[in-house]
């Protein structure tokens, strides 16, 4: 199925290239004042689940704008795959689109990101909290609008069953899902939440090198101790093999509905936030990730922490409207009813700040969590699949957890993510 | 060795036999496959000098019009009064001319270096924005370039045939024959030329659809067009060779060469193993169902090809999660008491992913066996079966001396194609295991990767389209070898077939 659509994908790219063989990108000279072109026609793409609030949204833009007779269609695309999907055409792509902030380097790379526009950036930089403005700007350019503050993970668990307290350190969130006989559900053989093994015993990425800015980069870690790390958690994994799975985070809200519950805990994507906490109304625990054990010092595990971003297409017929209403959806505004009606986190200072958001539990450990994480900025797309085998090499039944296969183990990753 | 000698082998004795002259035959099949190759090349590259020498000759027999109409297309034609064939020939040399003057040059012009001008970014002072100020687009340059080189050809054998046609013409009016009209020879089209006006749309359509993006993925391999050389934001140019010799570089860490080598062999056995496994296992069960003395035969036939009705990637989605360690097979074995534990089916080693792999395949397959095979057992003689009790033979024996020889020797193309299928099946690995279980020591691919997963994980996950595209030719290579190989291998089963 996946091929097939891959091939008619690619047949599509082949006819659309054929047809649109216009040659030059516009270069229109515009007015001093950045006002939208007159009849300007815009394509968004948004996730599905915020499809309703963006159309709401682009709906209030074209009110600001009454005399411009702007129209804006509004496409459910997925942020994980806006930057493949822009790729494989560019010039059909949307004009606004939203994406995860990993994606950022392969855009700018391929050359179809436009920069915010100077005009508009210094409002952008000084609403917006710092660290999501250092995920949207490479070579001191400013390329797109944070949008959310929270695309990241946090402890969610289920507070009959696992107390405040227990949750605190992974130990006693795995002992508590044992008294209670259900599941603790982390996602471990994926590297977006694998690498939190490997982070949490001090290893780091610093950004990209080499010849083509395509090497990652990673800090002076000590060995040993990422390994000690790493050897605490794969023990932790054996030991409760019977209640630790690693499987799709989706998971849990599916086993926490369940009648009676299947699952006690786990560690979820703030994005299925609404979802659980509807489940479990009263219950619904949420917190920082815990802590753990490694050789008699309690850590803090460091998670990846990344962003959203919206991005405006540098093949854009309309780069003045696209950037007057990325601006716009990610205005305070925008970030607080988003925070309201889907719980996104926002990377707006005044709407963080806001009790709506401070009210939300979800929210507020993950906000709380970004300062144990590191920013999921400048990653190279070999950082995945290699971290994704660490993880999936700490719980596996049959696979050996000593120092020294997990040295190797380590030493093979990073080879593997360095590719040279 | 004397039939008689044959006659006297056992049938491991037989089949080695047959392997061994098979594989004795191999080389000078090889041998012989090049030397066609070679011929064809010889008969192209002296067609071509035929074309050549007759192209001056006719230059040098021809009238002034025949002459004129080496530079103006059609000028022959219409001189000797076929008016509407000489405008065509000229129209569509004014459709190339123009072609290759507003559009096509360009492209070709930048052909060998795939573009030099890269494109940037540039701050518009009046609006504080950042435009973009057009570069080179590499990937167009190519796609573009294939494109008028194709037209090109196109239109050179034109300008033969078009030479040739008023040479002819010039010949029929010396002879004191009426030059043929229009009107009649589109009526040839409809009569003893019918084939060329049947063949011409599908011709049409497969260079524009099939072939020329085949030149256009071909020559992706021999450029370095790579994540870190995307279009169009960076220039990619051509590289020669060197794709390849990344393919099979033995570095540090997960090297590509060893990836390679392990996918493919991974990837035969896979194919030999879900060929083999389906069609004995379907075959078998059609055997059962049409055994004589069974009852209800139509419900069980249904019974077994109704999971035809679940289209092939729900049951393989379904699959994947029934095999999770949480999944309903799992609850199902620890609830029967028959393990403590779930099994990680899909992710624990390599062997048990594969084993578990192959299985599923069987379920998907089985059914489409005994589709095909139910009714060429209904066509096998019953007085062979008879003849063979009476001589005293048992169950087995009439499936391995009767059953199984006739089936070959009727599905062996089925089987042939099959077995491609099946190293190119990519449904089955990315759907039940997206290529898992995981490894540190494979790039990019999982134990149960096959080289078309692996190629697809390269195009998607890592932008590396220059080793997709080198990794598809070599897979098309693979492909090639093992079905002369097999074809080979079933010449021999056809030999034992005329003894048996």
């Amino acid at each position: 199925m996946k091929r097939i659509l891959a091939m008619i994908i690619a047949v599509v790219m082949m006819a659309t290239l054929f047809v649109g063989c216009n040659g030059e990108a516009g270069n229109k000279g515009g007015a001093t004042a950045l006002e939208p072109e007159a009849g300007a026609t815009l394509k968004v793409w948004a996730p599905d689940a915020a499809l309703d609030v963006f159309k709401t949204q682009c709906d209030a833009f074209i009110a600001q704008y009454p005399d411009a007779g702007i129209t804006i269609e509004v496409v459910a695309q997925g942020e994980g795959d806006a930057a493949t999907n822009l790729l494989n055409d560019p010039e059909a792509a949307a004009d606004v689109f939203s994406f995860a902030c990993d994606q950022l380097n392969r855009l700018n790379d391929a050359g179809v990101i436009m920069p915010v526009n100077t005009n508009l950036a210094a409002d952008v930089t000084e609403r917006n909290s710092e660290a999501s403005i250092a995920a949207a700007t490479l070579n001191d350019i400013l390329l797109a609008y944070p949008e959310t503050g929270d695309n990241g993970y946090y402890l969610v668990y289920d507070k009959s069953l696992v107390s405040d307290e227990d949750a605190q350190t992974l130990e006693g969130v795995f002992e508590a899902c044992r008294k209670a006989g259900k599941k603790f559900i982390v996602d471990a053989g994926n590297g977006f939440y694998s690498c939190m093994f490997p982070f949490t015993g001090g290893l780091t990425i610093e950004g990209l090198e080499g010849e083509d800015n395509d090497i990652q980069k990673f800090n002076e870690y000590d060995e040993a101790e990422v390994v000690a790390t790493l050897e605490a958690f794969a023990k932790l994994f054996h030991e409760y093999s019977d209640i630790f799975f690693a499987t799709d985070p989706a998971k849990i809200s599916a086993g926490l509905a369940e009648d009676p519950s299947t699952v006690a805990a786990g560690i979820d994507g703030s994005w299925n936030a609404a979802t659980v906490s509807s489940i479990l109304g009263e219950n619904y625990g949420a917190a920082k990730l815990p802590t753990i054990n490694v050789n008699g010092t309690d850590k803090q595990i460091i998670s990846m922490h990344g962003y959203k971003l919206i991005g405006v297409n540098a093949m854009s017929k309309f780069p003045n409207a696209a950037q007057l209403l990325a601006d716009y959806l990610s205005g305070e505004a925008c970030q607080l009813e988003r925070a309201e009606k889907i719980s996104w986190g926002p990377s707006n200072t005044a709407a963080a700040a806001n009790e709506v958001v401070t009210s939300n539990p979800a929210i507020s450990a993950i906000l709380e969590q970004s300062a144990n994480s590191v920013a999921q900025v400048n990653i190279a797309s070999t950082f995945w699949d290699p971290m994704g085998n660490l993880g999936n090499n700490l719980f596996k039944e049959d696979a050996k957890y000593d120092t020294e296969t997990l040295t190797a183990l380590l030493d093979k990753t990073i080879k593997n993510i360095r590719d040279e | 060795m004397k039939y008689i000698d044959y006659m006297q082998l056992n049938p491991f004795q037989r089949f080695w036999y047959n392997f061994s002259n098979a594989m004795k035959a191999f080389p000078g099949k090889l041998k012989a496959f090049f030397v066609a190759i070679g011929t064809f090349f010889v008969k192209f590259f002296k067609g071509i000098g035929k074309a050549v020498a007759g192209y001056v000759s006719r230059f040098i027999k021809g009238d002034w019009a025949t002459k004129v109409s080496y530079i103006i297309m059609g000028a022959g034609n219409m001189a000797k009064g076929q008016v509407i064939k000489g405008l065509l020939f000229f129209v569509i040399e004014i459709a190339y001319i123009a072609y290759i003057v507003f559009f096509g040059w360009g492209y070709l012009e930048k052909f060998p270096t795939l573009g030099t001008v890269e494109q940037g970014l540039g701050l518009n002072p009046a609006t504080g924005g950042y435009e973009l100020m057009a570069g080179d687009n590499s990937m167009l340059i190519l796609l573009y370039g294939v494109l008028t080189i194709v037209l090109t050809a196109i239109f050179l054998a034109i300008y033969f045939a078009s030479t040739k046609s008023a040479y002819q013409v010039q010949q029929q009016v010396a002879a004191g024959e009426k030059p043929i009209s229009f009107k009649n020879e589109v009526k040839e089209l409809l009569d003893h030329k019918f084939h060329i006006t049947l063949l011409a749309f599908p011709t049409l359509t497969i260079s524009a659809f099939t072939i020329l993006p085949l030149i256009f993925m071909i020559l992706i391999a021999f450029t370095n067009y790579n994540k870190a050389h995307l279009a169009p934001g960076k220039l990619f140019t051509w590289v020669g060779f060197d794709t390849f010799s990344e393919i099979f570089a033995m570095t540090e860490g997960a090297s590509k060469g060893a990836t390679f080598i392990e996918l493919t062999k991974w990837t035969i056995i896979w194919a030999i193993f879900a060929t083999v496994l389906n069609y004995l296992f379907g075959m078998i069960l059609a055997l059962m169902i049409n055994k004589k003395g069974i009852k209800l035969k139509a419900l069980w036939r249904t019974l077994f090809v109704i999971t035809v009705a679940v289209p092939q990637f729900v049951t393989l989605l379904l699959m994947n999660q029934m095999l999770q360690e949480d999944g309903a097979i799992n609850v199902l074995l620890m609830s029967l008491g028959i393990i403590d534990k779930g099994i990680l089916f899909l992710n624990s080693t390599a062997l048990v992913a594969r084993i578990t792999v192959i299985v599923i395949n069987c379920w998907i397959g089985i059914p489409y066996t005994i589709l095909i095979t139910s009714g060429i057992l209904m066509n096998i003689p019953a007085d062979l079966y008879e003849s063979a009790t009476i001589d005293g033979a048992g169950p087995v024996r009439s499936f391995f001396s009767i059953t199984l020889p006739y089936m070959l020797f009727v599905t062996t193309p089925y089987l042939i194609t099959n077995f491609i299928s099946n190293v190119n099946n990519f449904n089955v690995i990315y759907l039940l295991t997206n290529g898992g279980p995981t490894t540190e020591n494979l790039y990019q691919a999982g134990y149960t990767d096959l080289l078309v997963t692996w190629l697809f994980k390269l195009t998607m996950n890592s932008q590396d389209y220059n080793l997709a595209a080198a990794v598809g030719i070599l897979v098309f290579i693979v492909c090639a070898t093992l079905s002369l190989v097999t074809f080979n291998l079933t010449k021999s089963a056809k030999n034992e077939e005329e003894f048996s």
